[in-house]
């Protein structure tokens, strides 16, 4: 997709796709100018096929899909430079995370599904604990994503230490969070969120 | 004190990471707060804030959890104090948000079942001491001096990031943890890398996007010729010190390793392996504390991977 000549035309620029991210992130895509600032102080663009102006700029095209079946996306460290720093108010951060919620709604095999594995492990935790069970985290993660030694030797070393808790007791407003997770998807199932 | 100045108290929530992986955190606060005479009460019932993964793909729910927080905060008396940066973050730009978008107030009033609670005052720990208790009183609490600490102050990425949010302090060239480290006796370091991303979360899925940003910030901090490094963040410790060993063995000599021939060329290299001391990584509270004359013993020191005694014995600190 990364090399694949782009020919733009009404059928391959995908103007709904933009709207609906310029509507999730609160920010407008086509104030941006290409100065580049964004990607020179990126800690994470060497980790990307496509550094943040370029997303942008892909966006402003209307090429939804090509930004979605890249990595990228997944490779943003949320730290925020990007959108402290650019000069037209561009909210990268927040168009990144908009970019996020469509592919993880699409559910479509991300090329970055470890990142969503650890996401998506999170989230679950919240919602059957109402805090963090960080060695379940790490257990888990390491099961689903086959990679059974990594990180072996730290799970002992911080056990010792203090820092990972064996066993993790429940929230004991456990219900309430469950209530926030239900009307959440309940305002999706109607319509009346993004 | 002052006769007729009501005493400071704060209602704290303290995040997952200071009950698990940043235990020591947590620990320095309360006997930091004590030795100050600050009140600290912790909010009953707290949960998880969602921190970067529930944004990152869902900021409905990262909204109403941060709000229910915030509600549940309301029970306790005092602004709120936060000393993790990300759920300080989260909490912020919940407030931010919720007051300039009516239609995601209503959804995420709806969420929570209740009105969110978006006027009390969250403080991150380090506005705490700077300005609300104040350097001034700082400097005169301090028993023992931090003397001949030298220290580079890692400020990360949302202490300050984006500025409207934390409004915490300049978002390029911000100057309060040097302020307190100056409060305190410590000579705090010019260095390049206070603000540059530790690579945060991807500790789980991508330990090796750590290794290579966290090494930088060793490098950084080692070449300026710090003792020490000093946290705000449970996750910027973590990947600083849990994997300061994985770091040094991965990038231990120049491009000698798989990781210095995969992401060698754009680090700042310049040490041999034997340059590459190890740097204790201390949180904010700790070296308040230990300067306010707390007993090391209560400081959290043997939860963290870098033993930091020898270096504090070293400058007749302990």
């Amino acid at each position: 997709m990364k090399n694949k000549l782009m020919h733009l035309s009404n059928e391959t620029m995908n103007v709904g796709f933009v709207k609906k991210v310029e509507a999730l992130s609160g920010s407008s895509v086509r104030r941006c100018f290409q100065c580049g600032k964004c990607s020179a102080g990126c800690p994470m663009s060497t980790f990307m096929e496509h550094p943040p102006n370029r997303i942008v700029r892909l966006l402003q095209l209307g090429q939804g899909q090509r930004v979605l079946a890249g990595r990228s996306i997944w490779y943003c460290a949320s730290c925020e430079t990007c959108t402290t720093r650019c000069p037209n108010k561009v909210d990268l951060a927040a168009i990144m995370d908009a970019l996020r919620k469509l592919s993880w709604d699409a559910d479509g095999p991300s090329k970055e599904s470890y990142v969503q594995l650890a996401n998506r492990l999170f989230i679950e935790n919240i919602r059957t604990y109402g805090r963090q069970y960080e060695l379940r985290l790490g257990a888990i993660f390491n099961m689903k994503s086959g990679q059974f030694l990594k990180d072996l030797m730290l799970g002992p070393k911080l056990i010792s230490k203090g820092k990972l808790k064996m066993f993790h007791s429940k929230n004991r407003n456990i219900s309430d969070i469950e209530g926030i997770f239900k009307r959440v998807e309940e305002m999706r199932k109607k319509g009346e969120a993004l | 004190m002052t006769p007729g100045k009501k005493k400071l108290s704060y209602s704290y929530y303290p995040g997952c990471s200071l009950h698990a992986s940043g235990r020591e955190y947590d620990i320095s606060t309360r006997a930091l707060f004590k030795a100050l005479n600050v009140g600290l009460k912790e909010v009953p019932d707290w949960f998880c804030c969602g921190a970067t993964p529930a944004h990152n793909v869902d900021e409905l729910l990262s909204l109403s959890l941060c709000a229910k927080n915030l509600s549940l905060a309301e029970q306790v008396e005092g602004d709120l104090a936060v000393a993790c940066a990300a759920c300080f973050s989260r909490l912020k730009t919940t407030q931010h948000h919720l007051k300039e978008d009516a239609t995601k107030r209503k959804q995420v009033e709806y969420a929570i079942d209740g009105p969110a609670s978006l006027n009390k005052p969250v403080k991150h720990i380090l506005e705490i001491l700077a300005r609300e208790y104040g350097l001034a009183k700082l400097e005169e609490s301090v028993k023992k001096p931090l003397m001949g600490l030298k220290v580079a102050a890692y400020y990360g990425c949302l202490l300050t990031r984006p500025p409207e949010v934390p409004e915490l302090d300049d978002c390029e060239d911000p100057s309060i943890m040097e302020d307190i480290l100056r409060a305190l006796g410590a000579e705090p370091v010019k260095w390049s890398h206070r603000m540059e991303c530790c690579g945060a979360n991807f500790t789980l899925s991508r330990p090796g996007v750590v290794l290579k940003l966290s090494n930088a910030i060793l490098e950084s901090a080692r070449l300026a010729g710090a003792d020490c490094i000093m946290v705000a963040c449970p996750l910027c410790h973590g990947n600083l010190d849990i994997r300061q060993k994985e770091i040094k063995e991965a990038f231990g000599a120049p491009d000698s390793t798989l990781f210095g021939s995969i992401f060698g060329s754009d680090l700042p290299i310049s040490t041999t392996s034997e340059d590459r001391r190890d740097l204790p990584i201390f949180y904010i509270t700790q070296l308040a504390a230990l300067a306010m004359g707390v007993a090391s013993q209560s400081l959290g020191f043997e939860s963290v991977i870098i033993d930091p005694k020898p270096l504090l014995r070293d400058k007749q600190l302990l």
